[in-house]
């Protein structure tokens, strides 16, 4: 389907544009290795978001372990990097690949269960994940299917692709691996998937009256969310270059849910919204001399926030504050107010 | 394969954790049949309150027996006034949403817990712990004997609370149509409230008993609340009994799974396994149908 495009979607274009070039050119001129590391990291998980993102505003469905599925996609990366001589960016794709099918061999006799049952089957198969990862850890170099290699060193790092070694680089290759996702995402949701997603979670009797294949296309999210978490592993495989079990913990599969939901669901820049939750944020406080665990208080709060009152989380309750602001400080400067005549 | 005498002392750890299994299951399944929130917090409430204790017994200012008693008293009050706070607003919301909420509470928890007591090894002991005798050539200390006593116990005393008394009825009635229920003159948010609290107290019992049974860590408390949650999806979130087996089962598998050198490894992953398998296998008629209560 070609799009069409008013003048509102002009501007946006232009912004985004404008945008995306800051963050390719400008910024890395402007940090340290440290925060342009941090930045990587936000990119990585604004994908993994995004695949939670559409799971959850587009089709209605919960999954509670996308995380494990990034540990997945990880896992492939890491093994295929070590095994082969591949280029970098088919690794990337392969890991997405089998990533795939593998979420989608596990989704398809799950998504018998509905609703609930579901989130829950996706949390036990996390948690399985998770078990044999701890037992198996993540390929380092060494020999054997596994790949893992128990040395003092802690293993070789990950390649990284010839022209993305240093940090800068990486991080610039990242954003545009992310940007051509969030592309992708955004094609599904525009065009027919997107609209049978829609009919799917408002009334799934309703979608399969008016003749879409609801199994068919609940698989399709499934097999999308697990494409990106497993692409997103690879990143971060690259990224990170030695990866450990412990990162990919039961509580950052509730932590990514949390942000997720916080971002808001129902629009693609709650990801990104979500991206910089979950990874930029801790940083910062970190930074500041704050400990990260008012972090997880605060998303457990915002969780609950967001279910009771906000649906549309941040990316969409903020354009609709600002909005408002600005209303009211054009009230507020139209008239010349008491507060600021008193101010001065 | 090792021998029958290296299963032995597995099979009284296996029962014990069941045992602890059973009671946060029951606790589980009451409540959400009584008000269709699951509430995924659960593990990390009775950590939080095991740790209170832990706290208190630390600093010495309480005896350890009322230092326990807290504890247990602990989650029975933060659930309830989570369920006093969040459960009326998100009464009518699909089960999944006030599940997702749940998860809120517990990342608060969480959240708190590792702020106030940074992750460091600390121990739980119940003077129940320090005393102890043999089966066979098996040693056995009373608390793993209180927590299946206490597992079979609340589970059948649950159960017959349910079948026999009137807010176990109203409790039933809630479980099938709420709206129906409150026109009936049940008093609704009444009999959610003691569903909370009794769910809240069983939190409380269990965090203190695992953080006894397994050691005091907020994560592995918190988390291992889903190994306990394997049985009572076996249960399908209905049945008492059927949790109770289904606990003592989970629980018995994960720990017969340890001396078999192999596999031992992968036991964590027991209960997920089997509450998979389970959920496949009870949904394998299952055609897509879109059979909704009325209303």
């Amino acid at each position: 389907m070609r799009a069409r495009l008013g003048t509102g979607d002009g501007v946006r274009l232009g912004v985004i544009a404008a945008l995306l070039l800051f963050c390719l050119l400008g910024l890395p001129g402007m940090l340290s290795t440290y925060w342009i590391d941090v930045l990587t990291l936000v990119a990585i998980y604004s994908v993994v978001a995004l695949g939670l993102n559409v799971l959850m505003g587009r089709v209605g469905l919960v999954s509670l372990g996308q995380i494990a599925v990034l540990a997945l996609g990880a896992w492939i990366a890491a093994r295929l990097s070590f095994a082969t001589g591949l280029p970098f960016p088919i690794v990337l794709l392969l890991s997405g690949v089998l990533t795939m099918v593998l979420g989608t061999v596990i989704g398809l006799p799950a998504l018998r269960l509905s609703g609930l049952y579901l989130a829950l089957i996706t949390l036990m198969l996390a948690g399985t994940i998770t078990v044999v990862l701890t037992a198996t850890n993540f390929p380092n170099g060494g020999s054997g299917f596994l790949g893992y290699t128990d040395t003092d060193q802690g293993g070789t790092a990950m390649r990284r692709p010839s022209i993305a070694e240093t940090d800068p680089a990486f991080y610039r290759y990242t954003v545009v691996v992310a940007a051509v996702l969030f592309l992708v995402a955004l094609w599904h949701v525009r065009s027919k998937p997107g609209r049978a997603w829609a009919a799917i979670r408002q009334s799934e009797p309703a979608a399969l009256a008016a003749g879409v294949n609801t199994t068919l296309y609940k698989l399709w999210a499934f097999a999308l969310a697990s494409f990106l978490a497993g692409v997103a592993g690879g990143l971060l495989a690259g990224s990170v270059g030695k990866l450990f079990t412990f990162q990919f913990s039961t509580r950052e599969s509730i932590l990514l849910l949390a942000v997720v939901l916080m971002g808001g669901i129902y629009s693609l820049w709650g990801a990104l919204v979500a991206g910089a939750f979950m990874k930029l944020l801790p940083a910062l406080l970190d930074d500041w001399g704050l400990p990260a665990d008012l972090l997880t208080i605060l998303f457990g709060v915002g969780i609950l926030q967001v279910l009771l009152t906000a649906p549309g989380g941040l990316a969409q309750q903020f354009p609709r504050d600002m909005a408002k602001l600005g209303r009211a400080l054009g009230r507020l400067f139209g008239r010349g107010s008491p507060a600021q005549e008193a101010a001065k | 394969m090792p021998s029958w005498e290296d299963f032995k002392p597995f099979i009284v750890t296996g029962l014990a954790l069941g045992g602890v299994y059973a009671l946060s299951g029951v606790g589980t399944v009451v409540l959400y049949r009584a008000t269709g929130v699951l509430n995924l917090a659960f593990g990390a409430v009775g950590a939080m309150g095991a740790f209170i204790s832990w706290s208190l017994i630390d600093r010495g200012t309480v005896p350890d027996g009322i230092a326990f008693l807290i504890c247990i008293l602990f989650g029975g009050v933060v659930t309830l006034a989570y369920g006093l706070a969040f459960g009326p607003p998100l009464a009518g919301r699909d089960p999944l949403v006030k599940a997702t909420a749940t998860l809120g509470l517990a990342l608060i928890m969480l959240g708190a817990m590792s702020w106030i007591w940074s992750d460091k090894a600390r121990s739980l002991n119940l003077p129940t712990t320090n005393s102890s005798f043999e089966v066979g050539d098996v040693l056995v200390n009373w608390t793993q004997v209180i927590a299946f006593a206490l597992g079979v116990a609340v589970a059948a005393g649950t159960a017959a609370f349910l079948r026999f008394t009137n807010v176990g009825t109203a409790m039933r009635a809630l479980a099938s149509d709420r709206e129906i229920t409150a026109t009936l003159g049940v008093p609704v948010l009444r009999v959610e409230a003691i569903a909370w609290l009794f769910s809240g107290l069983l939190a409380g019992a269990s965090g203190l008993l695992l953080a006894n049974l397994i050691g005091l860590d907020a994560a592995t408390l918190t988390f291992l609340f889903i190994s306990s949650l394997a049985a009572t999806l076996i249960a399908r979130l209905r049945s008492i009994s059927v949790t109770l087996i289904a606990a003592i089962v989970v629980g018995l598998v994960s720990a017969l799974v340890t001396p078999i050198l192999e596999i031992s490894q992968y036991r964590d992953m027991a209960p997920f396994v089997l509450a998979t398998i389970a959920l496949l296998w009870l949904s394998r008629h299952r055609e897509i149908s879109f059979a909704r209560r009325a209303g």
